[in-house]
Parts: structure tokens; sequence; C-alpha cells
């Protein structure tokens, strides 16, 4: 795929993304127009490979799509980055079989996959499970609350971790297993209105249904291995790449504001209070983009990713995202004042990217991350860089 | 493995049984629930216990996987001890 290949398919997809993002997020809508350009134009299947029809992309045009489309919309940018993160999984772990059946799907844009990590009473841990598999006659059963999915009721496909069968697994025992929607009954529960990231309609979800036993994606119990070497990795650069973007969509904005006629008449742009407020804000996405190109270096490296210094890299560049690009829209909105940084209808949207960036810390906990920094750093005493 | 070993490992294990758990050369940490998040407060018992120092570089999944490999680990650091 060229580069120019790719950014015709941003193209249309942001442009149908930008063109909704005001309804969607007022209404709290899942994005189903800009959706259906993610599958129209292929891009659903942007990892899958070409041999199972799918466009065959990097884990750096996952990084350049979800930039691209956090610019005009960060829910948008996330469900397609964590989508994207499902799918990888699928093409790294899954067997032969379940490829076959599941990534010509995905390609063809039938397949919008979602996450289903999270569970009522493990406090987000990643890498437990409750909830747990029944075996017998060939077939899984799953019987799964969720209390947070991101296009929960709008996935074709699901992957879910549960604990694996047998009478003495235990919680650290997490198996993922892959779920069409039509394998599943769904229920979700609860009304979903949250501050920001309003079109990512992340609603509680109830799962039960049956599915083969070639659905499990790699081992049985092997769940924290698919997280170590694709979960964790992609979602800390998808993430980010759509936070970067949202900031980036924002700021450039407000230059475009900024420098045109009206916005030279309204504001002075020889205030050396707004050139160092602009810096700042500018100053704060290089240092994201900076690490985040750094760290897409180390997944292309191939080098193993459980290494303390470059799983601090990765956590780094996820904190930090997090963190920078919420506060350069912050400074944006202090910029500017009420009229242009406050007001909904202000054409630099920067009230609905602050309200979205407001989750990015949230969303795998800032504190959480810290937490497994503090351990990791300890065993790492020569202090090594990734 | 000795008994001061498997005294000092029993703790960190989350065992579902009701029965006391037997510890062999080939019983998996990780479903017990040791993981890298826990192997920094298992590693400071380590060193408390048996008065060594782990190398970093030993600090990864493969040591901390079965109660053996990381046995051999520690047995490794001890004065006058047979790795076995």
């Amino acid at each position: 795929m060229t580069g120019n290949d790719l950014a015709a398919r941003l193209s249309e997809a942001a442009e149908v993304a930008a063109r909704h993002a005001a309804r969607t997020d007022r209404a709290a809508e899942f994005p189903t127009e800009a959706l259906d350009a993610l599958r129209s134009t292929g891009l659903l299947g942007l990892l899958v490979p070409t041999e199972h029809g799918g466009l065959g992309g990097t884990a750096r045009e996952l990084v350049t799509a979800a930039e691209a489309l956090g610019r005009v919309d960060m829910s948008v940018g996330m469900i397609f980055a964590m989508h994207c993160q499902q799918v990888q999984a699928v093409v790294r772990f899954a067997g032969e079989r379940l490829r076959k059946e599941l990534l010509p799907r995905i390609a063809a844009g039938e397949c919008y996959l979602a996450s289903v990590t999270t569970e009522a009473g493990k406090g987000g841990h990643l890498l437990t499970a409750e909830a747990q598999l029944v075996d017998g006659d060939g077939q899984l059963t799953i019987d799964r609350f969720a209390p947070i999915v991101t296009g929960g009721s709008h996935a074709d496909g699901y992957l879910i971790t549960m604990r694996s069968p047998g009478a003495d697994a235990t919680a650290s025992e997490v198996s993922l297993v892959y779920a069409h929607r039509d394998q599943l009954t769904r229920t979700p529960s609860g009304d979903w209105q949250p501050m920001g990231m309003r079109a990512s309609h992340s609603v509680a979800l109830r799962l039960t249904g049956r599915v083969p036993d070639h659905h499990v994606i790699g081992e049985q119990g092997g769940f924290h291995h698919i997280a170590a070497q694709v979960f964790g990795p992609l979602a800390h650069l998808g993430w980010s790449a759509a936070w970067l973007g949202t900031a980036a969509g924002a700021l450039s904005r407000v230059l475009r504001l900024l420098r045109s006629p009206a916005g030279r008449e309204r504001f002075d742009l020889g205030s050396e209070l707004l050139l160092t407020r602009i810096s700042r804000a500018r100053q704060r996405l290089d240092t994201v983009h900076a690490l985040l190109q750094q760290s897409l270096r180390t997944l292309e490296s191939g080098a193993d990713l459980a290494v303390p210094a470059r799983q601090l890299q990765l956590n780094a560049l996820k904190i930090t995202a997090a963190e920078e690009c919420h506060a350069a829209v912050d400074d944006l909105v202090t910029a500017l004042g009420l009229r242009h940084g406050y007001l909904q209808d202000s054409p630099t949207g920067l009230e609905r990217a602050l309200r979205d960036l407001r989750s990015a810390a949230l969303n795998y906990s800032n504190d959480r991350l810290h937490l497994a920094d503090g351990r990791l750093a300890l065993r790492d005493q020569g202090v090594t860089f990734a | 493995m000795d008994a001061r070993f498997t005294d000092m490992l029993r703790p960190f294990l989350k065992h579902p049984g009701a029965e006391p758990l037997d510890l062999a050369p080939d019983t998996d940490l990780r479903r017990l629930g040791v993981d890298s998040m826990q192997a920094i407060e298992l590693l400071f018992t380590i060193e408390d216990t048996f008065g060594i120092s782990l190398p970093d570089e030993d600090l990864n999944d493969t040591t901390f996987a079965t109660a053996g490999s990381l046995w051999q680990a520690i047995a490794a650091q001890l004065p006058g001890e047979v790795t076995a």
C-alpha cells in the first residue's frame, strides 16, 4: 500500500467523521456513519495481511490512521485504534482455521471488533479474570458481564477475556476468545452520559453464548502473552496517536483562526503572552510526537518488549501523551478565552477536544501505570534506555 | 529446592484449593498469580531471606516461570551451592 493510497482512504473516512462529530457528541451516539466509511474504504482491514484480502498495513500505518482520525473526532480515532489492536491479536495468535474464517470478513469491512476486557470487581487488572469458560462437546460457553465495552452495542464481533475452563483454573489463567454477534445474546445496561468520548458509546454489556473450541486465540490461559506482545504495545501506540491527533487538530484550527483576517483583527499576534502560549502547546505536541516515533521504532525493531526499559518507554508514551495532549488543549483554551476557547460552537472545537482528552489519563489509568513503572524501574538499576 | 525457599514462596501464591499446595520444580508460578507486578515484592523477600542479590538480567519471565527456574536463579547466587 502506498502512502497516497492510505492518505486517500483516510481523507474520505475523516471527512465523514468530521461531518457527524458534533451531532454524535451532543447525542452521545455511536458514529455509525464514520464506521460505515471505515468499512467501505477498507480501513477496518488495515492490519489484515493481503493474502486474506486486507491492506497489509503496519503498526506505523495504524499510528498514521489513528492520528488522522483523531484530528477530526477522538472517539472515532479510539474506536479505530482499538479495533486494529483486536485485529492484530487475531493475525498474530489465532489458529489457521479462525484466521481463514475471520480475517477475510474483517478485510471486507463486515466485521468491526470490540474488546471485552473490563470486569466488575477486578479493579482494572487486565491479566486476571473471574467469569470462566465452560467447555464440553467441542464448544465453549460464555457468560460474561463487562462494565465498559467501547462500541459494545455496535460491534460485529468481540474478543473476550475469560478465565480458562477447568475446575482448578486460577484467576491468573486468562484466555482470549472470539465470538461473533450471532453467537451471542447481548444485553446492554445503564445509560451512557459521559463528560467526553461521548460517541464511543462504551456501555455496560452482558454477553452469553457458545462458540466452537477453535475460537480461542493463542493457547488456553495464554492471554498474558498476547497482552504483552500486542494489546499493551498497540494500545499505547494507537491511543497516543489518536490523542496527539486530537490535540494537533485543535492547535491547527486555532492557528487557522488566528491567521484569518477576522482572527488578525480580534487577536494581537504580537502579544508575547499569546505567542508563548502557542509555543507551549506546540512544544507539548512535539514531545509526544517524538516519544511516539521512538516507541514505534522500538516496536519495529522486533526486540523483546518484556524487557523493563522497553516496557517503561511504551508506558511513558501513554502517560506522557495523556498528560501533554490534554495540557496543550487546556493552554489553548486559556490563550483564546471564552468565545473561542470555551463555547461549543467555536470553529476551534477546543471545548469537545478538552472533554475528550480528559479521558486519556483515565483510560487504563495513569496512576496504575505509574505503580507498574515504579516496580519496573526498580528492576533496572543501571537505568538503560530503549 | 530447600524448605527455606518453599516456605518463603508459599505466601506469594494464590492457591485456590483448601489443601496445602505441594510445590514441585515444575509448579507454574504464573497461574498461581506471580506476575511482573508481584515479582518485585517476591524479589525483595528472596534477597532478604537468602542475603543475596539477583542480577537485573535475571529478573525476567523465564526466571519467574516455575518454582524450579526461580530456585536455580537463587541457587546460582548462593555461596558453595550446586545448582540442582
